[in-house]
C-alpha cells in the first residue's frame, strides 16, 4: 500500500473534525461558524475514503459522495440564511439570533 | 295476493311520510284525512289478499320477497311478507279496526297543538302493526316488534309537557326492550342451531333444552309486548296517552301481539309443551289478577286497562293450552269490543272536558244515550252474555282446558273465575256511570258538540264497532261450526288435547254465562241499588288498590339499588377518579414543562455543546462495552 498508515490519515480527520467542534462551539460569528461546519464534514470524508482503502470498500466513497452533495445544499441554505439576515440588518452574531428561548 | 299485501303494508308508510313532508305547510286537518285515508286503503289491501287467499287451493299462502336484506355466509334473510290465513286475518283486524280508530281520532284530537304529528305517530304504528304480522321470517317480525314498541312509546308520551306521560312512556318502553332483548337471543340459539330464521326452521328438531330456551326467548318477548304477569306494569301506566292511542295500541292491536306470536310460533312452543303451559299459567294468573285489581280502579281508562290485561290472560291460557284459533278468535272480538269500551270512555272523557273520575259520572247516559247503549254493548260482549261476541269467543278458551291433565282444572277454576270478576268489575263501572240522575258534576261540566254528543268522526266507529261487538262472534260457535278454526288449520292447527267434546262445551258455556250474570247481578246489587255495602276488608282493598305491589317491588329490586349504585359511583368513583384525572393530567405537564423548558437556551452554541456531549458520551459508551 502506498503512502502513510491509515492511521494517520485518522488523527488527520480527528484533528480535523476537533477543530472544526471547536470553531463551532466558540465562533459567533455566523460565516465563520458555517465554515467550521463544512470542516467537521470534510472530516468526515476524510475518515470515510481512508477506512474505505484500508478495507477494499467501495462504499465508503459513496458515502463520501454523498456528504459531498449534502454539504453543498447546506452551504446554499445556510448562506442564504445569510444573506437574509444581512438584507434586515440583523447581526450575524449567533448569540444574539435567541429568539427561540424557553 | 301478494300485491296486497304490499299495498296493505306500504299504504301507511306513505300515509306517514307524507305528513312529514308536508310539515307545517299541510293544514290539519289534510293531516288527519291522509293518515285515516291510508289506514283505509291498507284496509283495501288486506281485503284484497284475503280474498285471493281464499280462492287458492288450501289457501297455504304465499310468501313474497322484495330482496336479500343480508346475508353472512349461507346464511340469509330476505326482506320477506308472508300472506297466509293467520297473517290475512290480523292484517284484517289490524287495519280495519285501525282504520276506525284513526277516524275516531279525527274528531277526538280536534284543536290539539300538534295534531299532525299525531297522525304522523299514528300512520306510522299502523304499517309497524302491519309490518309485525306481516313479516315472512322471525327477523322481519322482531322488527316490526321493535317499531312498534317505538311507535308506543312516542304515542304514550304524545302530550310531553305532561311528566307522567313522559315517565309512563319511558317505562313502557324498557319493559318492552326486556322482551325485544329475550327474542332476539332466542334467535340466536335457532340461528346456531338451524342457520336459518325462515318460519319454517321453528319446525327443525331441536334438542330439548335448545327447544326449551328459544320457547322461553319467545314467552319473555309476549309476556312483555302483552303485558302479562310479570312484566304488566306498564300497561296502565300507559294510559297516560290520548284515548285513541289506547283503543288501538293497548286494547286492539299491539299487545295482543304476544298472541300473535305464539300461534305464529307454535311449533317451538309444541317441542317445548312445559314452555307452552307457563304461558297458558301466565294467562290464567292474569285474568284473576288483573280482574281483582279493575275492582277498585277509579279512572275509567284503567278499568278498562285492566279489563285489556285479563282478556290477554284469556287469550293467552287458550294459545298456551294448543286452542291458537280459540286465543286468535278472542282476540278478533276482543279488538271489537274493547276498541268499542276505549271510544266510548273518550267520548265521555271528551264531553266532560278531560274527567276520568267515574265517581264524578254519574248519571251520564241520560245525557249521552248513544254512548250509553253503546257501552252497554260492549260490555255485554266483554262479559260473555250471548249473543255478544265474546260469548262465543272466552267459552271455547275456558272449555279447552278441561282435557290437558290435573292442572287444567285450575286454569278451568281461574277461567270461571275471571268470568265473575270480569261481570263484575265492568258492571260496577257501568252502573257508576251512566244510568241514573246525572251528578252535579256532569250538569256542571257536560257540553256537546253542535247537539250532538260529539264529531260525527267519533259517533261513527263507536257505532260500526258496536255492531261488530254485538254480532262480530256469529261467526263462529263451537262446536256447532268452526270457520275461523278451519281457516286458520293450515298454519296453526288446534292440538288434539285442547280439543273437547261438545257436552264439555255446552256446560262451560253454560256456567260461564251463569258465573258473568251472577256477577253483573252483584254489581247491580252493591253499585246501582246500593242494597249491599262494598265489604270493606281493608287488607284485600289495599292489596288491590297497590296492584299487588309489583311496581312497588320493582321499584325496590331494580330501581332503589341502580340508583343507589349510580349515586355511590358517582360519589366514589367518578368526582374523585374520572372529573379528576383531566385537571391533574393538565397541571403535572404545567410543571414539567416550566422545568424543562430551562434546557431551551435559544443560544445555538448551547445547543452544539449538548449534541457534541451527547455524541461524546455514545462513543465512549462504546469503547467501554468495548
Amino acid at each position: 500500500m502506498l503512502g502513510p498508515d491509515t492511521a494517520w490519515y485518522l488523527v488527520v480527520a480527528a484533528f480535523l473534525f476537533g477543530m472544526g467542534a471547536l470553531g463551532v462551539l466558540i465562533r459567533r460569528n455566523t460565516l465563520i461558524v458555517l465554515l467550521s461546519l463544512e470542516l467537521m464534514l470534510n472530516a468526515g470524508n476524510l475518515a470515510l475514503i481512508a477506512l474505505s482503502r484500508h478495507w477494499h470498500n467501495g462504499a465508503g466513497q459513496i458515502f463520501a459522495l454523498t456528504v459531498m452533495a449534502i454539504a453543498a445544499s447546506e452551504v446554499c441554505v445556510g448562506l442564504g440564511l445569510v444573506v437574509a439576515l444581512n438584507r434586515r440588518e440583523l447581526s450575524l452574531d449567533v448569540d444574539t439570533l435567541s429568539e427561540l428561548r424557553g | 295476493m301478494t300485491g296486497g299485501a304490499w299495498l296493505c303494508l306500504l299504504a301507511p308508510l306513505a300515509g306517514t311520510i307524507l305528513i312529514l313532508l308536508g310539515g307545517s305547510w299541510l293544514p290539519r286537518v289534510a293531516a288527519a284525512w291522509i293518515a285515516t285515508t291510508s289506514c283505509f286503503v291498507a284496509f283495501g289491501g288486506a281485503v284484497w289478499a284475503f280474498f285471493s287467499l281464499r280462492s287458492q287451493e288450501g289457501h297455504h299462502g304465499e310468501i313474497t320477497t322484495a330482496w336479500t336484506w343480508l346475508q353472512s355466509g349461507s346464511f340469509k334473510v330476505g326482506l320477506e311478507l308472508l300472506v297466509d290465513p293467520l297473517s290475512a286475518m290480523m292484517m284484517l283486524i289490524v287495519s280495519g279496526v285501525g282504520g276506525l280508530i284513526v277516524l275516531y281520532s279525527i274528531g277526538y284530537m280536534d284543536g290539539d297543538d300538534e295534531e299532525r304529528r299525531y297522525f304522523a305517530y299514528i300512520a306510522f304504528f299502523v304499517f309497524s302493526m302491519l309490518l309485525l304480522v306481516e313479516g315472512g321470517n322471525l327477523l322481519m317480525l322482531l322488527v316490526g316488534w321493535g317499531l312498534v314498541g317505538l311507535s308506543s312509546y312516542l304515542l304514550i308520551g304524545f302530550w310531553h309537557e305532561r311528566p307522567s306521560a313522559v315517565r309512563a312512556a319511558k317505562k313502557a318502553f324498557v319493559m318492552n326492550a326486556f322482551g325485544d332483548a329475550t327474542m332476539a337471543l332466542a334467535f340466536f340459539i335457532l340461528i346456531t342451531h338451524t342457520n336459518s330464521l325462515s318460519f319454517g326452521a321453528l319446525d327443525a328438531h331441536l334438542s330439548s333444552t335448545q327447544a326449551n330456551l328459544v320457547a322461553l326467548g319467545l314467552l319473555g318477548g309476549a309476556v312483555a309486548k302483552s303485558a302479562q304477569i310479570p312484566l304488566q306494569t306498564w300497561l296502565p301506566d300507559a294510559m297516560e296517552g290520548p284515548t285513541p292511542v289506547s283503543a288501538l295500541i293497548h286494547a286492539a292491536t299491539m299487545v295482543t301481539a304476544g298472541v300473535y306470536l305464539i300461534a305464529r310460533t307454535h311449533a317451538i312452543f309444541e317441542q317445548a309443551r312445559t314452555i307452552e303451559l307457563i304461558a297458558a299459567g301466565t294467562g290464567a294468573l292474569t285474568l284473576v289478577v288483573a280482574g281483582l285489581i279493575a275492582l277498585v280502579q277509579t279512572d275509567i281508562k284503567r278499568v278498562i286497562a285492566y279489563s285489556t290485561m285479563s282478556q290477554i290472560g284469556y287469550m293467552f291460557l287458550g294459545a298456551g293450552v294448543g286452542g291458537y284459533a280459540n286465543g286468535m278468535f278472542h282476540l278478533m272480538t276482543h279488538a271489537f269490543f274493547k276498541a268499542l269500551l276505549f271510544m266510548g270512555a273518550g267520548l265521555a272523557i271528551h264531553a266532560l272536558a278531560g274527567e276520568q273520575d267515574i265517581r264524578n259520572m254519574r248519571g251520564l247516559g241520560r245525557v249521552m244515550p248513544f254512548t250509553k247503549w253503546c257501552f252497554l254493548a260492549g260490555a255485554l260482549a266483554l262479559v260473555g252474555v250471548p249473543p255478544f261476541a265474546g260469548f262465543f269467543s272466552k267459552d271455547p278458551i275456558i272449555a279447552s282446558t278441561l282435557n290437558i291433565g290435573w292442572y287444567g282444572y285450575i286454569f278451568y277454576a281461574c277461567g270461571i273465575a275471571g268470568a265473575f270478576l270480569t261481570g263484575l268489575y265492568t258492571f260496577r263501572l257501568w252502573f257508576l256511570v251512566f244510568p241514573g240522575e246525572p251528578s252535579a258534576f256532569v250538569r256542571e261540566h257536560y257540553h256537546d258538540h253542535h247537539g250532538r254528543e260529539g264529531a260525527w268522526t267519533m259517533l261513527v266507529p263507536v257505532g260500526v264497532l258496536g255492531v261488530l261487538a254485538t254480532v262480530g262472534g256469529w261467526i263462529q260457535w263451537p262446536p256447532l261450526w268452526t270457520p275461523i278454526t278451519h281457516w286458520l288449520a293450515p298454519v296453526a292447527p288446534t292440538l288434539a288435547v285442547a280439543e273437547v267434546s261438545s257436552t264439555q262445551e255446552y256446560v262451560t258455556s253454560a256456567v260461564t254465562v251463569l258465573v258473568g250474570v251472577a256477577g253483573i247481578a252483584l254489581a247491580w246489587a252493591v253499585y246501582s241499588e246500593r242494597r249491599l255495602a262494598v265489604p270493606a276488608a281493608p287488607f284485600w282493598r289495599r292489596l288491590f288498590e297497590n296492584k299487588f305491589y309489583f311496581d312497588w317491588l320493582y321499584d325496590r329490586v331494580f330501581y332503589t339499588p341502580s340508583a343507589w349504585l349510580a349515586t355511590a359511583l358517582r360519589r366514589e368513583f367518578e368526582e374523585p377518579v374520572v372529573l379528576q384525572t383531566g385537571p391533574d393530567l393538565g397541571d403535572s405537564t404545567l410543571a414539567t414543562g416550566s422545568l424543562v423548558r430551562r434546557i431551551q437556551t435559544g443560544l445555538l452554541r448551547t445547543y452544539v455543546l449538548f449534541l457534541a456531549a451527547g455524541a461524546a458520551g455514545v462513543v465512549l459508551a462504546f469503547l467501554i462495552a468495548k
